[in-house]
């Protein structure tokens, strides 16, 4: 039977979808990038710096002077390419030194992370931070555990997360996680929990332009639409969970939707559910990340456990907790981790059922 | 009285007992190579539950026995030679069930009943806590049960007011919607209809649904409607139902029908002049359900109902290049899994071989037909049957 399985192959089938499926993501990003940048550059010129993505973005001929399409595709490239580059090249090395260790073939789920990766830094995160994020993405996400699909949390989360907090004031005053570096001033929900929508409004921040992703905001995740096509593809190609994805964005509706209702609601509090799901990174980390079969519950309740608890921690950190005003992170890490411990729960009850029958 | 339906006849000159289709049978021959015999005459018994005997499918000399490793029967051939005849039972004039208990096992018929978990045949002695008929075949291309059941429909009914009588255990009938059975339902015969995918005739999904196994040590027995003519024919008629109904298909076969064939008949044989020329794969069953047919073991099994010849590229491989990936778990596993089963988990603790762990999570309810759906959606090419049945023999051992 096995012989003869359709299916044969069908890893390098399901990695080619996965890419796939970030291309939307990636396409918004590198023009979001690119505008986002030549935006700031045109309000201000003198804040041009000398670095590489700089010095590239004007190398490719990227004019802040009435920008057109040409100019924030090859400004956004001169960001995302480098930081995608080197995110491949780290995670190569790593990858070839773990195969020669374990005198296995080479993994190529390196490739997808380091897209993943990228995708959740800013356009103006520190080439030492991709370094650093992710070695600790192949080594300890990936390379401990086994390799691929052995892993129990999403490779590609536990390096940003533990790039967020190794460097907290990076991650916090330094507007590392706020588009681009020294631009932008801080990130949408930031600015939703000082002022509400009105404090949106003044950064020319409105539904439209959250959803097609239009704002600042790390690279790859501001682009609600864009998301939705990835997810789209997954989704039909059956390598999400849908119970899951849906399970998310219940949780973020009802706790937000609480949190609107209960008396005293400001700040993040006071935000509506889909401005949840429109800023930050939820939606993205909702469909790449917490969708990671490998990192999430494999029992069908399970997922509907999880995926709730995923929304609902985003929402309460973000309201609890003003220093993480993205939540996506955390709330995520801790999902994936207590995933077992569900599927564990949700196990003993199916044996429990199955231990109450007569025959 | 006589069934007929409107089928194509193919006779065939060699059939055969399949020694795998008996798990746990140890056999003893009751006859040699060069015997010439009746149809329905005992060929073998099990040393161990002498009752319980194996007939012969067709009338002919016997002329090859096949043995494999620690002297294991893998086949027993017959060539065919209708003049020699039929055998006789008297059916039973009492309703006993201990009497009915013999006739069967007599005539050969206990043979086609078998037992969950596990797949074997049930101990002569065993009291089930259900028995199953599957009157419904829900497999891609499979022969439609309908017009044959309809065909044979008295020899069906008195097999199963025999089945509601060889134990105390309710009887139930699982047939399609739309295929109401004029049988009167009881405390002890119930009809259910069952509808759904591909997997809806399986007697795994019966059972999960009525009776389900748990971890009390019961049984269960189930039977394949045209198992159940063929009782009812002894029944009726004091002679073996010589016929079973099966189809062909598949994108290699030039006409793809239902065809009346004598039981065990020849694979080869029957396909002779049914096959494009293209290179082809046979496939013993449906296409997910079934698997390649061993070789020297190429004929039609215990209650096969059908031959999938799929056409298959002159390039194509048998074994596809990329060898034991990961089991990425997912939505699609869920879909085809086995009704109540949590596949990831299970297949987890097939693939280590963890037979404790397997039975906690319902690895008793199943049989390789049920998981075969999962090696197909899998991608890591592991064979849950193969694994399914290590840990049932596991299992086995130790009750």
């Amino acid at each position: 039977m096995s012989a003869f399985s359709a299916a044969a192959g069908g890893q390098r089938r399901i990695r080619k979808i996965q890419l796939l499926a970030l291309l939307p993501v990636s396409i918004a990003a590198v023009v979001n990038c690119g505008y986002q940048y030549l935006s700031v550059l045109a309000a201000d010129p003198g804040r041009a710096s000398d670095d590489l993505r700089s010095n590239l973005a004007a190398g490719l001929g990227a004019s802040y002077q009435e920008p057109g399409f040409y100019d924030w595709i090859a400004a956004g490239l001169a960001h995302f390419l480098p930081m995608l580059l080197l995110a491949l090249v780290i995670g190569g090395f790593w990858e070839r030194i773990i195969a020669a260790q374990r005198k296995r073939a080479l993994e190529s789920g390196f490739i997808p992370i380091a897209l993943l990766l990228t995708l959740m830094l800013p356009g103006s995160a520190p080439f030492s931070h991709i370094v650093y994020g992710m070695s600790f993405a192949i080594l300890l996400g990936k390379g401990i555990f086994g390799g691929d699909g052995k892993t129990f949390i999403s490779p590609a989360l536990l390096g940003v997360a533990i790039v967020q907090v190794s460097f907290p004031s990076a991650a916090v005053q330094h507007p590392l996680w706020q588009g681009l570096a020294g631009y932008s001033g801080s990130d949408a929900i930031a600015r939703f929990h000082r002022g509400g929508e009105a404090a949106l409004g003044e950064a020319g921040i409105d539904l439209w332009s959250a959803f097609i992703g239009n704002i600042s905001g790390t690279l790859g995740t501001t682009s609600l639409l864009a998301v939705g096509l990835g997810a789209a593809l997954l989704l039909s190609a059956r390598i999400i969970a849908w119970r899951l994805l849906l399970a998310q964005f219940i949780g973020l509706a009802v706790v937000a939707t609480l949190f609107n209702l209960s008396g005293s609601a400001e700040g993040a509090a006071a935000m509506p559910a889909y401005w949840h799901l429109l800023l930050g990174s939820f939606a993205f980390g909702a469909v790449f990340i917490a969708c990671d079969p490998f990192a999430s519950c494999c029992t069908t309740p399970g997922r509907w456990i999880q995926g709730f608890l995923i929304g609902a921690l985003v929402v309460l950190i973000r309201v609890a907790n003003s220093t993480h005003p993205d939540a996506v992170i955390p709330a995520m890490l801790l999902a994936s981790i207590t995933a077992p411990l569900i599927d564990h729960a949700v196990i003993a009850w199916n044996i429990r059922q199955r231990g109450r029958r007569h025959v | 009285m006589v069934g007929s339906v409107d089928l194509e006849t193919k006779t065939v000159t060699t059939v055969a007992l399949l020694g795998p289709d008996y798990r746990r049978f140890s056999f003893e021959l009751l006859c040699e190579v060069g015997d010439e015999v009746k149809a329905g005459v005992a060929l073998m018994r099990d040393a161990r539950r002498p009752k319980v005997r194996l007939v012969a499918p067709a009338a002919g000399r016997i002329s090859r026995v096949e043995r494999g490793a620690r002297r294991k029967l893998l086949s027993l051939q017959i060539d065919v030679d209708d003049s020699l005849g039929v055998a006789r039972y008297e059916a039973p004039s009492d309703n006993e069930g201990s009497v009915l208990r013999s006739f069967m096992f007599e005539s050969g018929a206990w043979s086609s009943l078998r037992t969950r978990p596990f797949g074997n045949i049930p101990h002569p002695d065993a009291e089930p806590a259900a028995i199953f008929v599957t009157a419904l075949d829900t497999a891609p291309f499979a022969p439609d049960p309908r017009p044959i059941i309809d065909a044979w429909f008295d020899e069906f009914k008195a097999a199963v007011y025999t089945l509601e009588k060889i134990s105390a255990a309710p009887v139930y009938l699982c047939h399609a919607p739309d295929h109401p059975l004029a049988i009167e339902d009881s405390d002890r015969v119930r009809k259910v209809a069952f509808s759904g995918g591909d997997s809806a005739g399986l007697p795994g999904v019966h059972i999960n649904a009525l009776c389900p196994i748990g971890f009390a040590g019961g049984e269960v027995w189930h039977i394949g409607y045209q198992d159940v003519i063929a009782l009812g024919h002894l029944l009726l008629r004091g002679t073996p139902w010589l016929q079973r109904v099966i189809s062909i298909a598949g994108s290699a076969v030039k006409n793809p029908r239902s065809l009346l064939v004598p039981p065990g008949a020849d694979i080869d044989e029957l396909l002779v002049d049914e096959l494009t020329d293209s290179p082809n794969r046979i496939i013993a069953g449906a296409p997910i359900y079934g698997r390649a047919p061993a070789p020297g073991q190429e004929f039609l099994a215990a209650g096969q109902r059908q031959i999938t010849i799929q056409a298959r590229s002159a390039d194509e491989t048998e074994i596809p290049p990329e060898t034991a990936g990961v089991l990425i778990p997912g939505d699609r596993l869920e879909q085809v899994a086995p009704p109540g089963i949590y596949p990831v988990p299970l297949m987890r603790a097939l693939q280590l071989g963890d037979a404790e762990r397997a039975r906690e999570l319902g690895a008793l309810e199943l049989v390789e037909e049920d998981v075969a759906p999962l090696t197909h959606a899998c991608i890591s090419n592991n064979d849950y049957g193969l694994l399914l049945r290590n840990v049932l023999d596991q299992l086995e051992a130790g009750r």
